[in-house]
């Protein structure tokens, strides 16, 4: 992998993981953790991972639509 | 090859046009440009069947995501 | 080098009139589907943009559709040639109906990209120049002006109808 693509995809990574800390809403933030792990992904593709790829990328998005049932609960209790 | 220089940059500007936009569906748009970016990039970083599975996992994952969180920012069904 | 560039951009053209000609006649801006799609709708025509146009944007974002379908048969197609773009074609209808999207515009996508990619690598384009392509012409709808783009494809939706 060149040296060029492996800084724009660590820039995607840590766009994603410093957004994650500014943004203030809550969507907003779950919006990042999905591009951390977009900015990631290629690394683990050009190693030959690819079975542990098919598994997390079904593990990631499942663990969000885990999360945001528990987003919304806030809101109606508050 | 140049297609994976293309697409690595095309993934970092969308995102960084996703950091910026302040509306959360208008993110979305952005985010799925990264999304498409991503499992090109996938591919082209190791031609491989598997890869193509890889790829249209990450794809699938990504806009099963997408969905959930445009749903529930929606407000979710209107369940009884 | 400037050659291959020029080679992607035609791609970008091609897969660009491609996934829209096959999202508008599977009827992708027709409003009052999937919830997600409407609350990105209309967030994107709050911003100045256009209702059915941005009705197309979220479904693009909400299910598999053409564009994904175009995307994945090109690596497809360069993995595996036509049997890869077929392959491709069925990974896409499977994951239409994870997202419960019962549409087709993905699969008959995928089916008609693979022909078309292989078809274009005969005369000397790279199935490669088809992916970096497609991701262009996504960005063009999806990451550049969501005002401009959803009132492109809007007027392009009154056209069909």
């Amino acid at each position: 992998m060149d040296d060029l693509v492996v800084l724009l995809f660590a820039a995607v990574a840590l766009i994603g993981a410093v957004s994650v800390y500014f943004q203030r809403d809550r969507f907003d933030k779950l919006i990042a953790l999905g591009i951390i792990y977009g900015g990631v992904v290629p690394f683990i593709a050009v190693r030959g991972y690819l079975d542990v790829l098919i598994a997390v990328s079904l593990i990631v998005p499942i663990t969000t639509i885990i999360v945001l049932p528990l987003c919304r609960r806030d809101t109606r209790d508050a | 090859m140049i297609a994976l220089y293309i697409v690595a940059v095309i993934a970092v500007f969308a995102v960084i046009r996703a950091t910026l936009e302040k509306n959360t569906g208008r993110k979305l748009p952005y985010v799925n440009v990264m999304n498409f970016a991503v499992a090109g990039a996938i591919v082209l970083l190791l031609d491989h069947p598997l890869a193509l599975a890889a790829a249209a996992a990450y794809f699938v994952g990504s806009t099963l995501e997408a969905n959930a969180l445009a749903s529930t920012y929606a407000g979710g069904d209107r369940r009884g | 080098m400037l050659g291959e560039f020029l080679h992607i951009l035609a791609a970008a053209i091609v897969s660009w009139i491609l996934f829209v000609a096959v999202d508008i006649f599977f009827k992708l801006p027709e409003t009052g589907g999937v919830v997600g799609a409407t609350a990105i709708a209309r967030d994107i025509e709050a911003g100045g943009g256009d209702l059915a146009g941005g009705t197309m944007m979220g479904n693009i974002v909400c299910s598999p559709d053409a564009s994904a379908g175009t995307l994945l048969a090109a690596c497809g197609v360069y993995v595996a040639g036509i049997p890869g773009g077929l392959a491709a074609a069925v990974l896409v209808y499977i994951g239409n109906r994870i997202c419960y999207d019962p549409g087709y515009a993905g699969t008959t996508g995928a089916v008609l990209a693979t022909f078309v990619v292989y078809g274009f690598t005969l005369v000397g384009f790279a199935a490669t120049d088809f992916i970096a392509g497609m991701v262009i012409a996504i960005l063009t709808v999806q990451g550049l002006s969501h005002a401009h783009a959803s009132q492109l494809l809007g007027r392009l939706w009154r056209v069909r109808e």
